[in-house]
């Protein structure tokens, strides 16, 4: 008797076990399962929407709890470089994107923690009104700023950081799409060989 | 076929427990984020400090906004949100307990600013009030995003943000 009711307490702890450690790999992982994909840039229309399902809803909420609904914001986030390399701070990059059919835009970087970086450079975003909304433009992702007009910061971001591209009250013709969501570019990498 | 009724029974309190867990991640991060916020008063706007890196209140706070949060409760009744308007995009969002978005307005809208009346679904609408929002639960958070993204159009926006009401309707005489 006393050995059933050990068998069954084991059997659900395992089983407690089980689901937990499948719930913490989807919220880990599975992530791109809810995303559509523009190029390296990922995107997922349910953000903040009352329509999402318990998954995206329980995604989202660890990587952008508050987000706005998609009717006024949508949020692409970039973890990788062409490469498909995790971005680092060991890394300069560019970043050249072009007029959005929107009001606002902004690029912001985040460290692996989803957080700002732990620096004083001031250089966390660039956005619309410092850069415009009418021409081509450019920015440096880098540790140091060097000559570049247009500068992320990605000093003490470590690797694994996230670059996140912010969309506001997008117009009724706006299409994500690879050509016209900026695109990075890697530039070189400590420890690269020349 | 001797364990397997204790396999079935695993496997039962692995599902079970997956989608618990799953329903529950969005709600336990959103009461955490109540509690945060909530912790200097309910049903009051909260201007929040610049974002930098030493914000570390939300995942991926935007440092091109000023955000004025306020945790509301309507457990007393009814409350009244305002928003005063803003030089630039500007925007009130509403989120329930379970993270959804469930109302937004922003300058587009309303030009003049905004004014609300919060209830809890399927609560009586107070009489008089212009603009009445059902909130899918009692406890929530209401957000204020201004347009601020230098340090000097953070402080006019801080000026502005003074201003915002979020109160219980009794308290606003609505």
């Amino acid at each position: 008797m006393l050995r059933r009711i050990f068998a069954w307490i084991a059997a659900i702890i395992a089983g407690a076990v089980l689901g937990l450690g499948s719930a913490w790999a989807v919220l880990k992982f599975g992530g791109q399962s809810f995303t559509e994909d523009y190029g390296r840039w990922e995107f997922s229309r349910a953000a903040g929407s009352t329509a999402a399902g318990p998954y995206t809803r329980a995604i989202i909420a660890r990587g952008g709890l508050l987000a706005l609904s998609a009717r006024e914001a949508v949020y692409f986030s970039l973890y990788t470089d062409e490469h498909n390399r995790p971005l680092s701070e060991s890394c300069i990059y560019t970043l050249a994107g072009r007029p959005l059919d929107a009001r606002w835009w902004s690029v912001t970087l985040y460290a692996d923690d989803n957080f700002l970086a732990q620096n004083n450079d001031n250089a966390y975003s660039i956005d619309a009104t410092r850069i415009g909304n009418d021409a081509p433009w450019t920015a440096r992702i880098s540790p140091v700023r060097g000559d570049a007009a247009n500068w992320l910061s990605s000093r003490e971001a470590r690797r694994g950081f996230v670059i996140m591209l912010r969309v506001y009250n997008p117009q009724r013709d706006f299409r994500p799409s690879e050509q016209t969501l900026p695109v990075l570019t890697t530039v070189s990498c400590a420890g690269d060989t020349p | 076929m001797r364990w397997g009724k204790y396999i079935l029974g695993a496997l039962i309190a692995a599902v079970l427990v997956h989608f618990a867990a799953i329903i529950a991640v969005p709600r336990v991060l959103m009461h955490v984020a109540i509690e945060r916020f909530g912790a200097a008063g309910v049903n009051t706007w909260h201007v929040a400090d610049r974002v930098t890196a030493a914000s570390r209140q939300i995942v991926r706070p935007a440092p091109d906004f000023a955000y004025s949060v306020c945790v509301y409760d309507l457990s007393a009744g009814p409350v009244v949100i305002t928003a005063v308007p803003w030089e630039q995009y500007w925007s009130l969002s509403l989120y329930g307990e379970n993270t959804d978005n469930f109302f937004v307005i922003d300058d587009r809208d309303a030009h003049s600013g905004a004014q609300i009346t919060l209830v809890k679904r399927g609560a009586a609408h107070p009489e008089g009030a212009s603009m009445v929002v059902e909130s899918p639960s009692t406890h929530g958070i209401a957000l204020i995003r201004r347009l601020a993204p230098t340090a000097s159009t953070y402080d006019a926006a801080k000026q502005v943000a003074a201003d915002d009401v979020c109160a219980s309707a009794t308290q606003t005489g609505n």
